[in-house]
C-alpha cells in the first residue's frame, strides 16, 4: 500500500470516529498503522474456508513432533 | 513463623526497599495486619497459611479504585470486594499486603509507568524489570514478597518473570478464573502467579483453581492439583523442545540455555509448530481490535491522560480495517509444552526515564516478542537461571559480571557488604521518580462504577 493512503485512511478513520489527532501524535500512529498492515498482509494471506471459526474454548493438542537427534 | 510475624517482616521490608525498587502502588498496612492477626487466631495451617502476597493492581481490591496502570482510573469509584483469586488465596491463608505497578492497561514490556515512576529490576535499578507485570516480578526479586499475582495477555508474566529472575506461571488459557480483574484483550488474557519458588507457585495455583460461571472463557475441567506432585521429578511428563521459529529467531545463548534445559530434563523431542510466525501476527491483531474497542470512549474523551506510548498504538488500532479481527482469530485458533528462550537480549534492558514517549520500541520488546506471542494460550512456565531475591552480598560476588546491588539495607553478612568500601548504591547515579502518595488501607467509600467501569469483570 502506498503509505499515502495510510495517511488518508487515518484522518477518515479520526473523522468517522470522532476521535481528536494532534500533530506530533501523528507519526506514532501512522508507525504502528505500518506495522499492523504488514501483518495483517500476513494474515490476511492464509487461506480459510467459510466454515472455518475460532474455538471458543480452549483445548490444547499433542501437537506434531521429531526425535532431538534429527532436528 | 505467624501470620503476623510474617507480614511484619513484608511490611518492613517493603519500606525499607520499595523506595527504589518502585514496586507498590498501595500497601494496605492495617489491612493485612487485621487479616494476619485472624489466620493466627484461626490456627490456619497449609503452604500457604500467613504468606504474604501482593497482587497487580489491574485485580480488584475493596476500597481501592482498580487503576490498571493509568491515570483515568484513578477517579474510578472504589472496587466493593475483592477480585476472585484474591479470595481464593486469603481463604487459604495467605495475606494480602498491597497492590502492585504495571505498564498502563497491561499495554507494554517494561513498566516504565509515567503515572506511577518506573519499577526498577532489583538485579540492577539501572534497568527495566520488564513487563507488564513488572511491579509483581520485582515484588518478588526484591524480597518484599514471597508470591504476588500478575497477568499474562501478551508475555506480561513471563517477560517479567524472566527479566527479575523470579518463578512465573502462565497457566492454560481458561484455567484461572479472571473475575474482578481489568480487562485488556478478552480473547488472550491469563492470570497467573509469581514466587520465590515452585512450591509457592503450585500451592498459589492450587488454591485459585476452580470453576468460576461468570467467566466465559473457563474451561470446563476440574481442578488439578500440582502441588503434590512437584517432588516426582520429569516422570511420567511428556516433553518436547520447539524447533522451527523457536530456534531460527533464538539468539546463540539462549539456544544453549535451552539445550542444557532440555539435556537436564531428558528431552527427546522436537515439537514444530505449524504457522507460528502468522500467529504471532494474529495475536498483534487481536490485541489491536479489542484493546482499541475497550478503550475507544475513553479515546475520544480524555486521550491527553493515557500514557504516550499506548496513546499512539490505541489510535493506530482505532484506526486499522475492521474484517481483520475474525481472519486473525481464525488464525491464531490454527497455531498449535515445551522448553524456549523467551528474552535474551545481551545488553539490553536499561530505562529509559523521560524519553519513552518520543522513542522507539524498547529493545525487550523485539528481544521478546519474536518468542512469547507466538506461544499464546498454552501453559508457560518460567524458571530462573539462577533463583533467589536481590540479595546485596550474593550480587557483590557477581559484580564481574556486570551485575550490581541494588536492594538494601538488610541485616546481618548482607548489611556488612553493603557497607563494603567501592559498593555502588545504584540509586544514587540518578534522580528517583516522584512518587503519588500510597493508599494507607481500604476507604470507606463504594459505589457504583462509573460508566466506563463497564470493562472490568465483575
Amino acid at each position: 500500500m502506498d503509505p499515502r493512503r495510510l495517511d488518508d485512511l487515518l484522518d477518515a478513520q479520526c473523522a468517522l470516529l470522532g476521535l481528536g489527532l494532534a500533530a506530533e501524535h501523528r507519526p506514532g500512529v501512522i508507525r504502528y498503522l505500518q506495522l499492523a498492515r504488514d501483518l495483517a498482509a500476513l494474515v490476511m494471506d492464509f487461506p480459510l474456508e467459510p466454515a472455518d471459526e475460532p474455538g471458543t474454548v480452549f483445548v490444547p493438542v499433542t501437537p506434531r513432533h521429531r526425535r532431538v537427534e534429527d532436528a | 513463623m505467624r501470620a503476623t510475624a510474617r507480614v511484619e517482616a513484608a511490611l518492613a521490608r517493603i519500606a525499607a526497599t520499595d523506595g527504589r525498587v518502585n514496586a507498590f502502588t498501595a500497601v494496605l498496612a492495617e489491612r493485612a495486619r487485621a487479616r494476619a492477626q485472624a489466620v493466627d487466631a484461626r490456627g490456619l495451617e497449609g503452604p500457604l497459611a500467613g504468606l504474604p502476597f501482593a497482587v497487580k493492581n489491574l485485580f480488584d481490591l475493596a476500597g481501592l479504585p482498580t487503576l490498571a496502570g493509568s491515570r483515568i482510573e484513578r477517579t474510578a469509584a472504589p472496587a466493593r470486594r475483592d477480585a476472585l483469586l484474591v479470595r481464593r488465596l486469603e481463604a487459604a491463608g495467605a495475606v494480602c499486603v498491597g497492590a502492585l505497578n504495571m505498564d498502563e492497561y497491561a499495554y507494554g514490556f517494561t513498566t516504565e509507568n509515567s503515572h506511577a515512576g518506573p519499577t526498577r529490576n532489583p538485579h540492577d535499578l539501572a534497568r527495566i524489570a520488564g513487563g507488564s507485570s513488572g511491579g509483581s516480578a520485582a515484588a518478588v526479586a526484591a524480597g518484599q514478597v514471597p508470591l504476588t499475582l500478575g497477568s499474562d495477555t501478551n508475555g506480561s508474566i513471563r517477560v517479567p518473570a524472566s527479566l527479575c529472575g523470579v518463578f512465573g506461571l502462565k497457566p492454560t488459557f481458561g484455567r484461572l478464573p479472571r473475575t474482578g480483574t481489568y480487562p485488556f484483550v478478552a480473547s488472550l488474557d491469563h492470570l497467573g502467579p509469581l514466587a520465590q519458588s515452585v512450591a509457592a507457585l503450585a500451592a498459589a495455583y492450587d488454591a485459585m483453581q476452580g470453576p468460576a460461571a461468570d467467566d466465559p472463557a473457563q474451561a470446563p475441567r476440574a481442578a488439578e492439583p500440582t502441588l503434590a506432585g512437584i517432588d516426582h521429578g520429569s516422570a511420567g511428563l511428556r516433553l518436547g523442545m520447539l524447533g522451527g521459529w523457536f530456534r531460527q529467531m533464538a539468539l546463540p545463548a539462549a539456544t544453549a540455555a535451552v539445550e542444557r534445559c532440555a539435556q537436564a530434563l531428558g528431552v527427546t523431542r522436537v515439537v514444530d509448530w505449524p504457522e507460528v510466525e502468522r500467529a504471532r501476527a494474529a495475536a498483534f491483531l487481536i490485541t489491536n481490535a479489542e484493546g482499541a474497542a475497550l478503550h475507544l470512549p475513553d479515546l475520544r474523551r480524555r486521550a491527553h491522560d493515557f500514557e504516550p506510548l499506548s496513546r499512539a498504538r490505541l489510535r493506530a488500532l482505532v484506526a486499522r480495517p475492521l474484517p481483520r479481527r475474525r481472519a486473525a482469530a481464525r488464525g491464531v485458533a490454527r497455531a498449535g509444552a515445551a522448553p524456549a528462550p523467551l528474552v535474551c537480549a545481551p545488553g539490553g534492558g536499561e530505562l529509559r526515564d523521560g524519553r519513552r514517549a518520543a522513542g522507539p520500541r524498547h529493545p525487550v520488546h523485539r528481544a521478546a516478542d519474536r518468542h512469547r506471542m507466538a506461544r499464546h494460550r498454552w501453559p508457560a512456565p518460567v524458571r530462573p537461571r539462577q533463583p533467589g531475591p536481590a540479595d546485596p552480598a550474593r550480587l557483590l560476588h557477581r559484580a564481574a559480571g556486570g551485575h550490581r546491588a541494588a536492594v538494601g539495607p538488610r541485616s546481618g553478612p548482607a548489611a556488612a557488604a553493603d557497607r563494603r568500601p567501592g559498593h555502588r548504591r545504584p540509586l544514587a547515579r540518578g534522580p528517583v521518580p516522584a512518587r503519588r502518595p500510597r493508599a494507607r488501607g481500604p476507604g470507606a467509600r463504594a459505589g457504583p462504577r462509573r460508566a466506563s467501569g463497564m470493562k472490568g469483570r465483575r
